[in-house]
């Protein structure tokens, strides 16, 4: 569990609590969580005991529950329900209601006890009044605050006894509660809804909001236009509070979204990224609060409670507390003042509260100037996130560091550093004086077998003075800092040599540097974004399997029996332990490696899925922080490093975080062969022939199951068996059970084994089968069986170029082209549209012989006509599985098989109209008016068979008639005056 | 004879995140938490590298490449929000189009089938799908499902072009009309389908099955069966078998194919739809394979067949 540095100490599961709110007492003795049915008081020492129960009666949820603050009242707590709040005492393990206070009309929204005086409770609601209560007299309140708007959070100052901050939709009221008329001050915080509000714990003028507009809003109620600072977040925040060591916020997300369910702790210097993220609860946070410390502990804890039903304690060391504290100096100056430990210190905990605001202004002033020249100037000596002497800092400085090996010596304030980077050592002393960190930098000196060239060295020193004054100037360690600026420094120099092991002809240019969105990699947006995938495998082509693997040397930081994580977010925390020294506290520090610098990249903050895991070849537990050549060496050698790449080349190209990517043959696991494809035949000629030579084709590979089937397909096409052409003859073998449920079953069979190769020889072969003739007609000018309509629309010749008229030229009529009956919904769009056809169309079936006869086709066919279109897929997905293979003709012989229905009908139609009255029309004359419904303009005689129109006018006729008018003239014959042939495309 | 016929050292600096083989097997792109992709040449047991593909500013998740068809066209996604299609032309790879229109880290592309053109589905962290259809002339039309998935959409995979169930009940003689389907998964732990209706993107089906993330789903290809297949893994650890034998597509049945003690991150079929390739966090592929009478079993550790296909990530074992 090492990785997860600040996973929960404690996570108790109350499953049937349904708690809506929670509250921990100032002792950190309990919790209570309040259900419906029942309050339920945790023992915080002993979580995982059944919590004692409190019942309740009442039909609403507890909106807010909170124990009193003061260390004599510790056993009381309030819980708000509906419009009353009842007061419960706890006492040895048994509690129970003892008051109520009841005068609000409405729901209550809020509550909070006074941080001054233990009797005094603010109430607000939705009602518009705020109420103070004196809990020794619950009869009425001692002061109604009158707010006109209805409030949704209140909260009284910390410092100051007598001011209060109240919050309704996305404005902040400040209130005196001497003055219950009119609040102090208005603070225009937000334009959505305020969810949560929270005074600053030392400044009694600084408080934060969280809003729905996806932000967090840092005040000074004496500045209320403009905010102190800002937090965007992505999503809107439920709630942000100050944390109770300095310069932290936790902020969680509003639970309706239920989208992120971490908490976050910020740095309130430095708002760009989040410090932490509390990663865990498999729901939304509902509530969250400090457990007071423990006398002697430095440790914080925060207890959150979610709508997973899990009460967890997270500890909060003082590592993490001291992130909050970064050293973002600069960014604290520009964004004007968020208070700071110094000004902490500058006040004493217990100095009196002043009286009023206006009492204090001038004084706090004073301390924002005093902070701000404190943290100018060299003098700031206490500065509690940092740590105090070089025996601290060398406990806690991180040098997990490629080819770097420290060796400290903290007595006599020195240190070796030792770098290696390709060919190049460098030895370093450093040497720290007596009053480091506080603006004296230490020394540096190169020792041998220090071999760099004296240029460098001069750079090397240059750099690393730099960085150690920048450091010290602000009183702060510059070890860590030194030597990274000392790795790097070597790498670039390295990368300006030639690299021998560049790829042959792969043109690397410099990564460009990573942009901001990707700085949040590993933040909380990162909650959404599943964990990427580091194995995986995939089909291709027909019998190719391509997959990749973490590799073996890597493992995974957790242990096996965990998981892996869903989100990238859970990075996060090894994002966090890059950048700080936190691992190193870890006595099994050895499980959060992170390689995640490539070897092109210094950028020590970049954070890769490969910090998730961590290699077996690591350094001998002996020496942790010994990363260095000799242990390099030490490792025992793998086959792939060979010969020159296991000295030199070790340090810029240590140890491979991609596995290598494998390509398997698969193909004898598919129920299909290529040597199959190869050696089948289809001979439609020799459908006998074509069986027993498949036969033997499917025993040559070892398919036996394949090689009866073809015997059978042999049997079944025998010439004995083929079916009369008379429908009055005997039965047609199809008929037999033999006949085509024989085939239908092992059709039904090769489909369960996906056996697509033996399908389509199946269906081609019996396709071709039968009557030969039969399926030469498919192709052929006679119609029959079911390809009938076949012959209806003759295919689209070339010579017949345009024949019918044009829809689109009257809006009156193209109503009347949509297709009304199912034979002009499948007029072919350019067909030689004789009207005959129609003719024949309409006496499809009348002749019961013809029927009959259509009958006893369909009856002799082996192959089911009703499954006609999945047989042509199964051709069509073999002659694809064909091509893949490069057998093109073996997939053209297939693919000949597949019956060819017309396309599907797109674009103009085409129907006959008779032209004197325009009604549809079928034949030469027209039903309605009994003309004529197409004269030829030439000879005026109704046209039968080919014919052809002009797009533009409509007229035309008899295709011989009109291909000699138009080979000496270029308008149309009724001399209408149309171009025809220029707006035709005869 | 289950064979090891190349592997390639892909020399990212990072770890990979995906591979894939174009369509006649003789390219293989990869992509890693390096930014990077790069392509290699793999004919005849070879690996040169033909191109190192450098544009995405985060981890590249996912790589697909198009029907040859189209060209040597292939795309990529990465946490960065864009989705990049690079083309060759003349030898030389260069970007073809870049989409930008995701909000998050967009976790999952796929080409269409052929028959649509050139059309990419692109799942996204922000929830949305896209879908885009390539016009000619370098011009992309862009369709987008909103909040397809709430928290977000980890795979899509699009549906054969066919439409199995009707493929007996049309009327003779009329071409089957294709409609365009896909299948995506999320984090609402749903797999969903999606169907295209009169040129907009509707919700077709909701299938609900898992009890975590959906990390990956997969349309097994037809091979003119009326049954159509989805597979669809998850964080919970389940890879559950969807089947649909009704020709309008609506009743959809799971089979829990094998509960695995880690996450699954993939699933893939076999050109024949009957072996599924599974894998996940616990670094193994397993291949399952159907039986006749419709069971599934692990085919991928044991001593079996005509070749003896021993553990696939032993055989790496040997590799490394």
């Amino acid at each position: 569990m090492a990785a997860r540095w600040t996973s929960e100490n404690e996570v108790v599961e109350f499953r049937d609590a349904q708690a809506t709110a929670m509250s921990v007492d100032c002792l950190g003795h309990h919790a209570v969580l309040s259900g419906r049915r029942f309050l339920y008081v945790v023992n915080l020492e002993t979580p995982s005991e059944a919590p004692r129960k409190i019942g309740r009666q009442s039909k609403w949820d507890v909106g807010t529950v909170q124990w009193n603050p003061h260390r004599a009242e510790a056993h009381l707590f309030a819980a708000s329900s509906n419009q009353r709040v009842d007061l419960y005492v706890w006492r040895d393990g048994c509690g129970e209601a003892h008051n109520s206070l009841q005068g609000h009309t409405r729901v209550i929204s809020d509550l909070d006890w006074s941080w001054f005086e233990p009797e005094y409770l603010v109430t607000s609601s939705v009602d518009t009044y705020i109420y103070i209560w004196d809990t020794r007299d619950t009869r009425k309140p001692t002061v109604a605050l009158s707010a006109v708007a209805g409030a949704s959070q209140v909260k009284w100052n910390r410092r100051n006894q007598n001011c209060l901050a109240s919050s309704h939709d996305g404005d902040v009221r400040i209130w005196d509660r001497r003055k219950p008329n009119t609040a102090v001050e208005y603070v225009a915080a937000h334009l959505s809804k305020i969810h949560g509000l929270d005074w600053h714990p030392d400044n009694e003028y600084i408080l934060a909001t969280s809003s729905q507009d996806n932000s967090v809003r840092f005040w000074d109620y004496r500045q209320p236009r403009k905010y102190l600072n800002i937090l965007s977040c992505q999503v809107p925040v439920w709630k942000a509070r100050y944390t109770p060591f300095s310069n932290g916020l936790v902020t969680v997300m509003v639970p309706q979204l239920r989208r992120e369910n971490s908490l976050l702790l910020w740095s309130t210097l430095d708002l760009n990224s989040p410090v932490h993220a509390f990663v865990g609860h498999d729901d939304v946070v509902l509530e969250f609060q400090w457990r007071p410390q423990k006398e002697g502990s430095k440790d914080c804890q925060l207890v959150t409670w979610s709508r997973d039903q899990t009460l967890r304690i997270w500890r909060v060391d003082p590592q993490l507390q001291k992130l909050c504290a970064n050293d973002i100096v600069e960014e604290l100056m520009e964004g004007m003042t968020l208070t700071t430990e110094s000004e902490k210190t500058l006040r004493s905990p217990d100095s009196e509260p002043p009286l009023s605001p206006s009492l204090t202004v001038d004084n706090s002033q004073g301390q924002i100037e005093s902070l701000q020249s404190g943290l100018l100037s060299s003098g700031r000596q206490d500065s509690p996130g940092l740590p105090q002497t070089l025996q601290q800092e060398f406990s806690l400085v991180n040098l997990q560091i490629r080819n770097v090996n420290v060796e400290m010596d903290a007595l006599n304030r020195t240190c070796f550093v030792s770098a290696h980077c390709g060919v190049n050592q460098v030895r370093l002393v450093v040497k720290f004086p007596a009053q480091y960190p506080n603006n004296a930098a230490p020394s540096f000196q190169f020792v041998p077998p220090t071999n760099i060239s004296s240029s460098m060295k001069t750079k090397i020193q240059k750099i690393l003075t730099d960085t150690s004054l920048q450091k010290v100037k602000r009183n702060q360690n510059c070890l860590e800092p030194c030597v990274r600026q000392l790795v790097s420094c070597l790498e670039s120099d390295m990368e300006d040599g030639t690299n021998p092991h560049a790829f042959a002809n792969s043109v690397t240019p410099a990564l460009p540097a990573f942009p901001r969105v990707t700085n949040t990699y590993g933040s909380y947006q990162d909650a959404n974004i599943p964990f990427p995938r580091t194995s995986g495998a995939r089909f291709f082509g027909t019998g190719s399997l391509v997959y990749f693997t973490r590799p073996m040397s890597m493992h995974r930081t957790v242990p096996p029996a965990e998981p892996t994580p869903r989100s990238l977010s859970a990075l996060s925390a090894y994002h966090s332990g890059l950048m700080t020294p936190m691992k190193m506290r870890s006595e099994s520090q050895t499980s959060l490696r992170l390689y995640s610098g490539s070897p092109t990249r210094t950028d020590k903050e970049h954070v890769s899925i490969s910090s998730f895991y961590y290699k077996e070849r690591k350094p001998p537990l002996s020496a942790p922080r010994r990363w260095s050549v000799q242990t390099i060496h030490d490792c025992p050698k793998s086959r792939r490093w060979k010969g020159k790449r296991e000295g030199t080349d070790y340090g810029n190209r240590p140890i491979k975080l991609a596995g290598k990517v494998i390509i398997q043959e698969i193909s004898c696991l598919l129920p299909i062969h290529k040597a199959l494809a190869e050696t089948y035949v289809l001979n439609v000629n020799d459908i006998h022939d074509t069986c027993q030579k498949n036969a033997a084709a499917a025993l040559a590979v070892g398919r036996r199951d394949l090689a009866k089937v073809w015997a059978l397909a042999s049997a079944a096409t025998s010439q004995d068996l083929c079916p009369d052409s008379d429908p009055d003859a005997n039965t047609p073998w199809a008929r037999h059970p033999f006949g085509r449920k024989l085939l239908a079953t092992l059709i039904e069979h090769y489909s369960h084994l996906s056996d697509v190769q033996s399908l389509a020889m199946l269906c081609s072969v019996f396709r071709g089968q039968g009557s030969p003739q039969d399926f030469f007609t498919l192709y052929g000018p006679r119609s029959s069986g079911f390809t009938l309509h076949h012959s209806r629309y003759p295919s689209y010749t070339s010579s017949s170029v345009t024949s019918g008229s044009c829809s689109s030229t009257s809006d009156s009529t193209s109503t009347n082209w949509n297709p009304t009956g199912r034979e002009s919904e499948q007029v072919p769009p350019w067909g030689e549209s004789s009207p005959d056809d129609y003719r024949y169309a309409n006496q499809l079936y009348t002749d019961p012989r013809e029927r009959e006869k259509e009958q006893h086709d369909m009856n002799k066919r082996l192959l089911d006509p009703a499954n006609t279109l999945q047989f042509d897929d199964f051709k069509k997905c073999y002659g694809e599985i064909l091509y893949r293979w490069g057998l093109k003709e073996k997939r053209a012989e297939v693919l000949k098989f597949v019956s060819c229905p017309p396309e599907p009908h797109k674009g103009v139609e085409f129907g006959v109209y008779c032209c004197h009255c325009r009604s549809q029309a079928r034949g030469t004359q027209c039903a309605v008016c009994k003309r004529f419904t197409f004269q030829c303009a030439i000879c005026h005689v109704a046209v039968r068979g080919s014919s052809n129109f002009c797009l533009s006018c409509g007229h035309g006729g008899h295709t011989s008639h009109m291909m000699e008018w138009f080979r000496s003239q270029e308008v149309c014959p009724t001399g209408c005056g149309c171009h025809c042939l220029l707006q035709s495309t005869f | 004879m289950v064979s090891v016929i190349n592997t390639v050292d892909t020399s990212h600096e990072d770890m990979i995140h995906d591979a894939q083989m174009d369509y006649y097997g003789t390219r293989l792109a990869t992509c890693s938490s390096d930014r990077s992709v790069k392509i290699f040449d793999v004919k005849n047991g070879g690996q040169i590298l033909v191109a190192d593909l450098r544009g995405h500013e985060g981890p590249v998740w996912q790589v697909a490449w198009a029907h040859p068809t189209y060209g040597n066209i292939l795309a990529s996604c990465s946490y960065d929000r864009k989705v990049i299609i690079w083309k060759e032309e003349n030898g030389t790879w260069d970007k073809m189009y870049k989409y930008t229109g995701h909000n998050s880290s967009v976790n999952s592309i796929c080409w269409g089938p052929y028959e649509f053109g050139l059309i990419l589905a692109c799942g996204s962290s922000d929830g949305a799908i896209s879908i885009l259809t390539y016009t000619g002339d370098g011009q992309w039309d862009i369709k987008k499902i909103n909040n397809a998935h709430t928290i977000g959409c980890n795979a899509v995979s699009w549906a054969p072009a066919v439409v199995p169930g009707s493929l007996i009940d049309q009327p003779t003689g009329q071409k089957p009309l294709y409609i365009k389907r896909f299948v995506s998964g999320g984090c609402d732990n749903l797999v969903k389908l999606w169907k295209e209706e009169d040129g907009q993107w509707k919700e077709d089906q909701k299938l609900e099955a898992h009890s975590d993330w959906v990390r990956d789903v997969g349309w097994a290809p037809s091979i003119g069966l009326t049954t159509s297949t989805i597979a669809s893994c998850s964080q919970d650890g389940r890879v559950f078998i969807w089947t649909c034998d009704d020709p309008s597509g609506n009743t959809w049945t799971a089979k829990l194919l094998h509960k695995f003690n880690d996450v699954v991150w993939h699933v893939s079929w076999s050109i024949t739809g009957n072996i599924l390739a599974v894998s996940g966090g616990d670094n193994k592929v397993t291949l399952w394979k159907e039986s006749v009478d419709g069971q599934w079993s692990c085919i991928s550790d044991v001593n079996k067949s005509q070749g003896g296909l021993s553990s696939i990530t032993d055989t790496q074992q040997n590799e490394q």
